[in-house]
């Protein structure tokens, strides 16, 4: 899902700076609240566990690949707007240091796995709480919500980017990035994405008293 | 919370090399000469896109095997993100402090 350079129109990327600016600036704040000394280790930690979860390339059937994110989890422990923080920050290391997701489609990448799968992670998690697979759901409708970001901004490419009827960046249609994308999401990284999040959740709420740092 | 954190941490990045199993790309993140295979041509905007060179682009550093820079790259990720978390948390405590004098 680290859409690279080029891929995007120049029209994308600066729709997608201009939305993701203030969300950023906002989103900082909100870490700043919830950010200190005692917190610092674990928000640390589970950005480090998105880091390293995405390294994980999970074959499937088609030749492709595809990976968790990590951001359901830190947005049911710390809130969505940690999450999404947390996982844009490990989102911009990659893109710099390691040329995973353009610089110029930085923002649009942060929108799809950092904040929209933060918050439809964070809300189904809200909306079946008492339930034993809610932290599973989380995972799963986070990483598929993100998917079908990544499908739209790619998909509407060739709509509206041609030249002489050859498309200029991206060139395949939303009916194909939707079955491709967001079809192999709902069908294998979701589940392992909500596997990741309902057996460290588990694992982490065994014997805790003080558990939840959200709110 | 913090160990267990930790425990998981750790048990991630020592079979961090199994990420390198898979050979295939992501969907839509194919090498040029996959579009110019497809479709008969290169998009422009990709064909002309402008990329900086990154330090260590593919999680891969020359010279050294794959398996090794997959695991130097991990604790260097992990390294920057604690870093700058760490700054960020002494800058935020420094501030309640000047508050509190004030």
């Amino acid at each position: 899902m680290h859409i690279p350079d080029g891929y995007i129109s120049p029209t994308t990327v600066i729709t997608t700076y201009a939305v993701a600016l203030p969300l950023w600036i906002y989103g900082l704040k909100k870490l700043k609240e919830k950010l200190n000394e005692e917190t610092l280790p674990l928000i640390g930690a589970l950005s480090a566990m998105s880091f390293i979860i995405m390294m994980f390339n999970i074959p499937i059937p088609g030749g492709t690949s595809g990976h968790a994110v990590g951001a359901a989890l830190i947005a049911i422990l710390f809130g969505p707007w940690v999450g999404f923080v947390s996982v844009s920050l490990v989102l911009l290391i990659q893109a710099v240091v390691f040329g995973d997701g353009g610089i110029s489609a930085y923002a649009l990448n942060a929108l799809s796995m950092a904040f929209v799968g933060s918050f439809s992670a964070y809300f189904v998690f809200k909306l079946v709480k008492n339930k034993k697979l809610a932290p599973f759901l989380a995972g799963w409708v986070g990483l598929v919500s993100s998917s079908f970001v990544v499908a739209l901004a790619l998909g509407i490419q060739p709509i509206f980017w041609t030249h002489n009827g050859q498309p200029l960046y991206f060139p395949f249609g939303l009916k194909t990035t939707m079955v491709a994308i967001v079809g192999s999401h709902m069908l294998f990284f979701g589940i392992v994405e909500g596997i990741f999040t309902k057996l460290i959740y588990n694992y982490l709420q065994e014997k805790n008293r003080e558990f939840s740092y959200e709110k | 919370m913090k160990s267990k954190l930790y425990m998981v941490l750790s048990l991630l990045i020592v079979a961090v090399p199994l990420g390198l199993l898979s050979e295939n790309p992501a969907w839509g993140e194919w090498e040029e000469n996959y579009y110019q295979k497809i479709l008969g041509f290169i998009p422009n905007g990709i064909k002309n896109a402008h990329t900086i060179e990154s330090p260590i682009a593919n999680y891969s550093i020359n010279g050294l095997s794959h398996v090794v820079s997959y695991y130097l790259s991990a604790l260097l990720g992990l390294a920057l993100i604690y870093g700058i978390f760490y700054i960020l948390t002494k800058i935020i405590a420094k501030k309640q402090d000047n508050h509190g004098s004030a």
